[in-house]
């Protein structure tokens, strides 16, 4: 069993609606990263959100959710990655969306708009899941606009936002955008291994 | 226009995501706009959710189908939850099939003279007065004057049509189908439209990557200030919503 970082739910508790936080993670500790603060965020926060899975396709993150208690009912997925693999969208779950590509940057946005409207919640996250995956597709400036646009639309609307990246395979520019824009940072950045 | 203005006109608020902030407030009452878009660009669920948002606070609306039956149009158009097939039953938005007007018109003939056009334009008007009608849309008007042999005619039809529902204080959409929305390319079909319509609002595809992204840009608006930017559209069970496009994806062609 999966033991989460209790340091992320307790800095979660300091954190505003309208805030957008940076979280930084390793590329090995990526989904006890995410994990970590979407656990408090559902069961003990009570809020609903949307996820963009840029990294991996929704189906295996619901699968992964589900097995470790993190129920995924008040989570709508953004899937970016599911409709470049033929019979990628073919799967039972109903809370999922699929994106043509992660090049579609403002169809991202304008689904994850969408979905948060429906939301039955009366608080709500938007988690990115990843800059650096977004980064694979994305020309370097343009990223950087979206990051803007993406994270003073969501601070407008008092949706807590959480942008993860992987520091060490994120464009510079881009990083250093996002410690401007980001309100909090959750550094995971460092993995020791002993 | 820099500052407030010291008169503004009443506006016609579209309801839909996005289009009455590009508009500042709405469209101005009475105005006619040309909707020209390449196919599948969404012109039929713009219009037809303007319509929606009309007959949602109680206007009476026509629309007026020339390129499809009105049954299929229907029918597509159910997706949408923002649909209420109520709304038809109700008589608040009225489909109406060109070909039957047509018909009732004794309009046979494979081009129109200026008779035709007249009593046709007449027709159109009698409906809207009949019913009350403060919103209106014609889809589209391409497929119309196509039945119009010159450009004299499809102008003097546009203008005495634009002129007849700004008179009857009707908001109108004329649907025009284009093959190309770029810069170097036409707002409408047969280029004499965008001279004598009051707004043109065209939606077309931005290929990015061998991905078509929809997007709107409001050209022209008579009455009021307006962006001019593109925005990037998407077709949602709930009817359209628009955000600005990234100024870094959008091609300068």
């Amino acid at each position: 069993m999966i033991e989460l970082d209790q340091r992320i739910a307790e800095q979660l508790t300091e954190i505003t609606l309208n805030s957008s936080m940076q979280v930084r993670c390793g590329s090995s500790n990526a989904f006890l990263v995410t994990a970590s603060m979407i656990e408090p965020l559902i069961n003990e926060f009570q809020m609903g959100g949307v996820y963009i899975s840029a990294s991996r396709p929704a189906p295996e993150l619901i699968g992964t959710f589900t097995e470790i208690g993190i129920p995924v009912d008040s989570i709508q997925f953004v899937d970016c990655v599911s409709s470049a693999l033929l019979g990628g969208t073919e799967n039972p779950y109903n809370n999922i969306s699929y994106v043509d590509s992660p090049i579609m940057l403002e169809s991202i946005l304008l689904r994850t708009l969408f979905h948060l409207k429906q939301m039955p919640t009366e608080q709500n996250f938007v988690i990115l899941d990843s800059v650096n995956a977004l980064a694979i597709y994305n020309e370097e400036r343009m990223l950087a606009e979206y990051l803007h646009t993406f994270i003073n639309t969501f601070r407008a609307r008092d949706v807590l936002s959480a942008v993860v990246t992987v520091p060490d395979q994120t464009p510079p520019s881009v990083l250093s955008n996002l410690d401007l824009y980001c309100t909090d940072l959750i550094d995971r950045g460092q993995v020791v291994i002993s | 226009m820099l500052g407030t203005p010291q008169y503004t006109r009443d506006r016609c608020i579209t309801g839909i995501h996005g289009l009455d902030e590009i508009t500042r407030g709405g469209i101005p009452y009475g105005a006619t706009v040309l909707v020209g878009g390449t196919c599948g660009s969404g012109k039929t669920t713009l219009t037809m959710e303007f319509l929606v948002h009309g007959a949602q606070m109680g206007e009476a609306c026509a629309y007026f189908a020339a390129t499809e039956p009105s049954v299929k149009l229907l029918e597509n158009i159910r997706q949408y939850t923002f649909f209420d097939m109520e709304m038809v039953d109700k008589g608040l938005i009225n489909v109406f099939d060109m070909d039957v007007v047509y018909s009732w018109l004794g309009l046979t003939k494979a081009t129109f003279d200026r008779d035709d056009i007249n009593s046709l334009v007449k027709a159109i008007t009698d409906i809207v007065n009949t019913i009350g009608v403060t919103r209106l849309v014609i889809d589209s008007v391409t497929t119309l004057c196509y039945k119009i042999p010159n450009d004299q005619l499809i102008r003097d039809f546009l203008f005495t049509l634009g002129k007849t529902l700004a008179t009857q204080g009707c908001t109108s959409f004329l649907v025009a189908e284009i093959t190309s929305a770029g810069a170097k390319a036409h707002w409408s079909s047969f280029g004499v439209e965008e001279a004598i319509l009051d707004g043109i609002m065209v939606l077309g595809d931005i290929d990015r990557m061998g991905h078509l992204l929809r997007y709107l840009q409001v050209v022209k608006m008579r009455g009021t200030d307006h962006s001019r930017a593109k925005y990037a559209i998407e077709l949602t069970p709930m009817g359209v919503m628009m955000t600005p496009m990234l100024k870094w994806g959008v091609d300068s062609d």
